[in-house]
């Protein structure tokens, strides 16, 4: 029991995989409508997509902007959120206009920017950097919040200023938050993106969804379905590598299950 | 502490108050055409006129109605795997790997599938907002479920509770914080993944009508949706802040 | 009677290695007996009050209580944490009404019997309260009482007053000396402190850690009921907690070897 057990976990996600995929071939052989092709129609579908050269240029201008709206996001969102969870008046005084725009969809304003700024790039970079700041301002400031002040006392009384007491005790204490946040702005930002290319339609991964779906081209439609969730899983597992290496001194959390059951 | 709330309150709507103010001084100007960028007293005029149009009551119902009905389904579902995963060893080795694949994958990339699949109707939005929903609330729900701790369960047992009611007399209140915070994420973004469906295809709820006003280059009209959501948003929240601070009176940490 | 024959217990530590916590414990607890298990911090000794609370399984030997092999937690054996484990959603009638309620004693019934309780533990006034707004001694009264409702004929007591100020946790032993003359339970008294082990017993167990083991059983012959100020100037007294500490200071017992 315990080999088989060591040999299942760290293949457990591939063997999801696997099975809802052949959840999926079951579901479509079962309805036979002609558009839900099966996973397999879909799984041969991928490769064209990737191997035609427009489309992939499509894809890659995505993720571009992408990584530049989520870049942007961290410089900007992570001292603001530092800032607010030390400072009460700076706390105080952006807390009421965040939580207005929390419940606002970001990618709803791309119609509104579009006017503003054109269709290109900067308007959809925009749209993601506002998507992704908030949860990473909002998890830099309950991590700054969260330091203990007697690890601050004793800085100052080994003589740091106070902006090294930022940068040397603050940002790394509040790092497993920041980067939880980080985590959940990089799927917003994925998210972020797809959605505002959905309602932009003019290029991107979200517009080649669409515009498959017009021309009855399902195979495709369900194929980008299996890329963009590939993205979503890839950039994801890539980021929880990077976090468990730079929090190693953190607490990993309980290992040991509760036993009630 | 309590007399500090009210210069606070000032401090926060002070940025409030000035973006309005920049807005104004910006539509004064002259630098932005009004087609681009009508004041903020127009928006805020439409936005009570149209608070009194029975059309208008329609849209937002539509709108509320998906997102409830999403939602609804999203804590259904997410507190019980989550709760069932965490407690039982055979569910919990199914659902982890099955949410670590699904968590992460953008849920909006589904929404073409749901339409092929469920239709154009309110099926498919219904689902996506729960899809959406779902993975806040199932993995606040499994968090709470496992940190609860181990001596409440213990004296419940020797108190006679039977090893099948312990999930809900007790895991269930004890994780009751966790699950209510993921609750409350699970609304703000069912709020805006309603709004999001509605825009990529629909023909009523405030999705529909920011999409409408932007073929036709309304801008006035455009801000009203917005202002609808974002306020929606802010009343379910209180709401849910409401119904918190009620059920979760002995907690320590509200 | 409790009776614990070769109980052994062993840990599967996170290193993929196993820890042994209790080795090869024999003993035996009479009825009415208020028995102290006294040992620094690793030995075990918790470990072993679960054991016979049913909450952990040993991994070899038995544990039998009025010669039942034990099985799982029951009404019959009811402990007290250190940790207090209040249900924090119940206020303090509700927390110590739990046990009744699960007995399926009619609610006005059992209410009137928890009110008596609650006054017993000192809380009168305080029913309606929840466990956060309580100090330390106070959430730990409203424990007693809790167990106490469901009328265990056993009391399991895991460091119950280890986090607790000195002051309250000296007025506390004495509130239990009371409780338990009343009506003389068997008390299994988990405990570090060896002032507070032979106050309130009348045999005292002494283990050594890693691998917890007994290493002597001390009967404390003092008479009852106990009075702390006339203890604390009996020689009889002295000499049971001077014996002990030389015992622990033995068996190379300190923090500092963890």
């Amino acid at each position: 029991m315990m080999w088989l057990s060591r040999l299942l976990t760290p293949l457990a996600p591939l063997l999801a995989c696997i099975g809802l995929l052949c959840v999926w071939q079951a579901a479509s052989l079962a309805l036979d409508t002609g558009s839900f092709p099966t996973a397999l129609e879909a799984l041969r579908a991928i490769p064209d997509i990737l191997g035609d050269r427009g489309s992939l240029i499509n894809i890659l201008a995505s993720l571009r902007r992408m990584a530049i709206g989520l870049a942007l996001a961290v410089l900007i969102a992570i001292p603001l959120g530092l800032l607010m969870g030390r400072s009460r008046n700076v706390a105080a005084f952006f807390n009421p206009l965040l939580m207005v725009i929390y419940p606002v969809p970001k990618a709803a304003l791309m119609p509104v920017i579009m006017l503003w700024l054109g269709v290109g790039d900067v308007s959809k970079t925009l749209v993601i950097f506002l998507g992704v700041s908030l949860p990473i301002i909002y998890h830099s400031f309950q991590g700054a919040r969260a330091v203990e002040e007697k690890m601050l006392w004793s800085g100052a009384a080994m003589g740091m200023s106070a902006s090294r007491r930022m940068l040397r005790i603050v940002l790394p204490a509040a790092l497993p938050e920041i980067l939880t946040g980080c985590r959940t702005g990089l799927v917003l930002a994925l998210i972020t993106m797809i959605t505002s290319e959905m309602i932009a339609r003019q290029s991107g991964a979200g517009n080649i969804l669409f515009n498959a779906m017009d021309m009855a081209q399902y195979d495709t439609v369900f194929a980008m379905i299996l890329i963009v969730g590939a993205m979503g899983i890839i950039l994801d597992a890539a980021f929880e590598r990077l976090r468990a290496m730079l929090v190693r001194w953190s607490d990993a959390g309980r290992a040991i299950p509760l036993s009630y059951s | 502490m309590a007399r500090r709330h009210f210069p606070d309150m000032l401090l926060g709507l002070a940025p409030i108050l000035m973006l309005i103010a920049l807005w104004q001084v910006i539509v004064w100007s002259g630098t932005a055409p009004v087609a681009l960028l009508p004041s903020p007293f127009s928006v805020f005029a439409r936005f009570s006129a149209q608070l009194l149009r029975p059309e208008f009551h329609h849209e937002i119902a539509a709108t509320l109605m998906r997102l409830f009905a999403g939602f609804a389904i999203a804590v259904v579902l997410g507190v019980s795997i989550g709760l069932a995963a965490a407690v039982k060893p055979v569910v919990d080795a199914v659902v982890k790997p099955l949410v670590r694949i699904l968590a992460p994958v953008p849920k909006v990339a589904l929404y073409p599938a749901l339409l092929l699949t469920l239709g154009f109707d309110h099926a498919s939005k219904i689902s996506l907002v729960a899809a959406d929903a779902l993975f806040p609330i199932l993995l606040a729900t499994y968090y709470g479920a496992s940190m609860v701790e181990q001596k409440l369960i213990w004296s419940a047992m020797a108190a006679g509770t039977p090893r099948a009611q312990i999930i809900w007399k007790i895991v269930l209140p004890a994780s009751l914080p966790s699950i209510l915070t993921g609750c409350r994420i699970g609304l703000v973004i069912s709020s805006i993944v309603v709004f999001l469906a509605e825009m990529i295809t629909s023909t009523d709820g405030l999705g529909h009508m920011l999409v409408q006003a932007a073929r036709t280059f309304q801008t006035v009209d455009m801000f009203v949706p917005l202002i609808t959501i974002s306020l929606l948003g802010l009343i379910l929240n209180a709401a849910l802040h409401l119904l918190r601070r009620y059920l979760l009176k002995g907690f320590a940490e509200i | 009677m409790i009776a614990v024959e070769n109980v052994s217990h062993r840990f599967e530590t996170s290193g993929r290695q196993s820890h042994l916590a209790l080795d090869d414990i024999t003993l035996e607890i009479t009825d009415g007996a208020f028995v102290s298990i006294l040992g620094p911090s690793g030995c075990g000794k918790s470990t072993l009050l679960y054991i016979i609370g049913g909450f952990v399984k040993p991994t070899g030997g038995v544990a039998r209580v009025q010669g039942r092999a034990i099985t799982g937690p029951g009404p019959d054996r009811g402990p007290v944490f250190q940790e207090f484990a209040l249900f924090p959603w119940k206020t303090v009638l509700g927390n110590v009404m739990y046990g009744p309620r699960q007995q399926r004693i009619p609610r006005a019934e059992a209410e009137v019997q928890v009110r008596r309780l609650i006054d017993m533990v000192g809380l009168k006034g305080y029913e309606n309260f929840y466990p956060k707004e309580l100090s330390g001694g106070m959430k730990q009264r409203v424990a007693i009482a809790r167990t106490l409702a469901y009328n265990p004929s056993v009391l399991l007591m895991d460091e119950p007053f280890g986090a607790l100020d000195a002051h309250t946790r000296t007025r506390l032993q004495n509130d239990l000396l009371n409780i338990w003359e009343r009506d003389r339970k068997t008390v299994l008294f988990v405990t570090h402190a060896v002032d507070e082990a032979v106050f309130l017993s009348d045999k005292v167990i002494v283990m050594t850690r890693s691998p917890g083991r007994i290493k002597t059983i001390i009967d404390i012959d003092l008479p009852r009921p106990r009075k702390r100020a006339e203890l604390l100037l009996d020689a009889r007294y002295q000499n049971y907690v001077v014996a002990i500490e030389r015992l622990i200071d033995d068996t190379g017992i300190d923090e500092a070897a963890r």
